[in-house]
């Protein structure tokens, strides 16, 4: 029984564990057992817990002594490693001299461990989680090729099994690039829902916090534990804090499905087009309404989220700036770093204003549509030391084309999803994406389980061995 | 005496990169330029930004604590 334990969604191992059916031992000793079997080519962990067994042992003694259970009691959880935690090390995937971070919990991580998680470690990062490769994580599907990023190795931990979840951040696509990358499920939240106290800034405006999982139902158990007000962080909103679980009930059946037929659908692989038409396909045999629509502005949305994204991130690090320090930072995150400087202060604003534009377009919207859906990413993992890759019919940046259908929903604010939609000719995830709008992660998950529960995707796992 | 000429990348911009380091990052941002260059073609004027000042936040942030 333990060698497959780590094979299994929080929604099995959850009740089992709360009957005394599921060790939390066994359980933490399965996952770590596949860790140390595979992650040496994965490479998914920069820290493994010394104390996770103590943990889950600690989490076994309250079941026998019958205490009151979290929701998460005993399930191993990773932590991206820009989530500050007071018992390990916190990087943000640098190793740049002078950086110290404090060792205390962010919000969080003290959420998960209120709730009974075991956190298990440290899932490495691209450094200052900018970036969409994760330098030196590999993809689980294929050693070859990347885990997409910034959390890249949640999404690969996650998917390899050594976690039953994990936490990332997404400031223009960082939790569901890497979700469809790596296929898992990856859900950022409403800009407000999930408190950002104690995570390493990468642009206050555009950060997100919110878990990888092996399923929907499992994003709805994290986001349970992890939503509401925390006055620590300046954008955290006082909002009601619904039974998410109660959302995986809803019917399909009338359910508005918006496709925004520009941006989303104009240049994609063929695999993943095909795909994600399909899935919109089963939506209405399912008896939604789908509603095509149009957002023209988003044609200005690269723009908007290249200048925020670049300032605010030189605003953080202007001390390593005028140091001097940003040669030890990897060199495209030193590129980045520096290039905020030639951003002025009218594009920057201008950038905002796009925003509001955008805000209000989606709004529009969301007058005719529940959801909206589409892919996650045009392109599946491309191979690891590709800068450049082919998509329709021209070669384009991985830069620029991975987190093209993502950053709109950082922009905008809105709670976004990544779920597995298929795989290609090659054996990679597929990403499907759905929005909804602000704080109606209920509706964005009962649309998310609808598609999940009609499909076999997420019993397939990679095979490691 | 008459003051040097302002540097626009110096002393404007607060870039002091070696100058080798300088065109590696201007080349770098030139494409990133060009999708800025097409934003500033919007006429926004009316529009305001998705930037909210708001005095009473710190106040109520203590209250909370």
């Amino acid at each position: 029984m333990t060698a497959s334990l780590w094979a299994r969604p929080i929604e099995a191992l959850a009740p089992l564990i709360r009957a005394g059916k599921v060790s939390p031992v066994a359980l933490t000793e399965s996952c770590l057992e596949r860790i140390a079997a595979h992650d040496g080519k994965l490479m998914s962990f920069i820290c493994v817990a010394r104390d996770a067994l103590e943990q889950a042992r600690q989490a076994e003694a309250r079941i026998k002594r019958g205490d009151r259970l979290g929701p998460l009691h005993g399930i191993p959880v990773g932590i991206k490693d820009n989530y500050l935690t007071e018992d390990m090390p916190t990087t943000a995937g640098s190793s740049a001299p002078g950086l110290q971070f404090p060792m205390r919990d962010a919000a969080a991580v003290a959420r998960l461990r209120a709730a009974g998680a075991v956190l298990i470690g440290k899932t490495r990062t691209h450094e200052f989680a900018w970036g969409n490769v994760t330098p030196p994580v590999r993809n689980p599907w294929d050693l070859t090729r990347v885990p997409s990023g910034s959390s890249g190795g949640s999404g690969a931990a996650v998917a390899a099994g050594f976690c039953a979840a994990a936490m990332g951040s997404d400031t223009g696509g960082s939790i569901r690039m890497p979700a469809a990358a790596c296929g898992v499920v990856g859900l950022k939240p409403t800009f407000g829902r999930v408190s950002r106290d104690g995570i390493v800034p990468h642009s206050w405006s555009l950060d997100h916090a919110g878990p990888l999982t092996r399923t929907v139902a499992d994003c709805a158990h994290m986001l349970q534990v992890l939503a509401g007000y925390d006055p620590a962080d300046p954008a955290c909103q006082h909002q009601p804090v619904p039974r998410y679980a109660k959302a995986l009930e809803r019917p399909i059946k009338g359910l508005r499905v918006g496709v925004c037929r520009n941006h989303f659908f104009e240049r994609n692989q063929a695999e993943v087009q095909q795909a994600v038409e399909a899935a919109i396909y089963d939506f209405a045999a399912q008896g939604a309404t789908v509603v095509d629509f149009r957002i023209p502005n988003l044609e200005y949305g690269l723009a908007a989220i290249f200048a925020i994204e670049l300032a605010s991130s030189t605003a953080y690090h202007d001390v390593s700036l005028r140091k001097g320090l940003t040669a030890h930072f990897q060199p495209d995150v030193r590129t980045l770093v520096e290039m905020g400087r030639f951003v002025s202060a009218p594009d920057y604003l201008k950038a905002e204003q796009l925003r509001a534009v955008l805000i209000e377009d989606f709004r529009r919207a969301f007058e005719r549509v529940d959801v909206i859906v589409g892919p996650t990413t045009p392109i599946t993992a491309w191979k690891s030391g590709e800068w450049t890759v082919r998509v329709g019919d021209r070669d384009e940046s991985v830069l620029a084309a991975s987190w093209r259908f993502t950053f709109p929903y950082n922009l905008t604010g809105l709670p976004a999803i990544s779920v597995p939609c298929g795989f290609d000719a090659d054996g990679l995830p597929i990403g499907l994406q759905i929005a909804a709008k602000p704080f109606d992660e209920m509706t964005l998950l009962g649309a998310a389980h609808a598609y999940e529960r009609t499909h076999e995707w997420r019993e397939r796992m990679p095979q490691l061995a | 005496m008459d003051k040097p000429p302002l540097d626009p990348f110096e002393d404007i911009l607060g870039v002091n990169f070696a100058p080798e380091r300088l065109e590696h990052n201007l080349g770098a941002f030139r494409g990133i330029l060009a999708e800025i260059q097409k934003l500033r073609q919007l006429d926004l004027t009316d529009i305001h930004p998705a930037v909210i000042f708001e005095p009473t936040a710190a106040y109520r942030r203590k209250s909370d604590q």
